[in-house]
């Protein structure tokens, strides 16, 4: 009885639950090509640069002015951004809220953003940078 | 006497003077020749990185990248790729490294 499985109801359910661990298998398989397509290296994220104008108020104080200088708490030039990779930028804002970027006003400020939020700035920034390239 | 010491300390102080500027003073022939060894495969030569992961330099301004390398030196900055690349630079590579890269000509710019 054990090993052969002589029973057809048993067969019956082994084989359905053969089936449904393929289907789940499949869909775990599906879930985790979508999920490593949208946060695999070097994919672009897909920000609304119209949406990230809305929020570059809070930006354009610091890194709208050229030459502007940080305060507080080492004194150094804001970097340049419009024109950057928007990857980049996106991962610049999640380590700032993440605590691997430790600027002070950065991290208050990038706390304040949703994933969203950094995709849009990300994709402002680019796109003022091809706008105002040679 | 007189004379002789203060020209004495006058050639000591314009030699400290001169070492202390040259500690600081960047070399951008330096900078391109360790960019070459170090950092070109993931930047660019000419700082414009085709990798969207990784930033461009290009034109960035020199104190920042500076205060850059030095935070992923000190740790200050995670990242343990570019840990293991700027903790084996010395204060002086660092300043050649940032002027090389801050003369390239830039696509980043300071725009609203």
């Amino acid at each position: 009885m054990r090993g052969g499985l002589p029973n057809p109801i048993t067969n019956e359910l082994m084989t359905r639950i053969e089936k449904t661990a393929a289907i789940a298998g499949a869909a775990i398989c599906a879930a985790a090509f979508l999920v490593s397509g949208a946060f695999a290296q070097g994919a672009a994220p897909a920000g609304n640069p119209e949406q990230g104008a809305q929020k570059v108020a809070m930006c354009q104080g610091c890194h709208g002015i050229p030459g502007w200088r940080t305060a507080y708490p080492e004194v150094y030039q804001v970097p340049k951004i419009a024109g950057q990779h928007p990857t980049y930028i996106v991962k610049a804002l999640q380590e700032y809220k993440n605590g691997d970027r430790l600027h002070p006003s950065m991290r208050a400020i990038a706390a304040s953003l949703s994933d969203a939020d950094m995709a849009n700035l990300a994709a402002y920034y680019a796109q003022v940078g091809l706008r105002v390239s040679p | 006497m007189k004379t002789r010491a203060g020209k004495l300390a006058c050639l000591l102080a314009c030699g400290v003077a001169a070492i202390a500027s040259s500690a600081l003073a960047a070399d951008i022939e330096a900078g391109k020749k360790k960019v070459t060894e170090v950092c070109q495969a993931c930047h660019g030569m000419d700082g414009n990185s085709q990798i969207p992961d990784n930033p461009k330099l290009a034109g960035q301004h020199t104190d920042y990248l500076a205060k850059a390398l030095r935070d992923y030196k000190s740790g200050a900055r995670k990242n343990p790729i570019m840990a293991g690349f700027a903790g084996t630079l010395t204060p002086q590579d660092i300043e050649n490294l940032a002027a090389y890269y801050n003369a390239q000509p830039a696509v980043l710019q300071s725009r609203m």
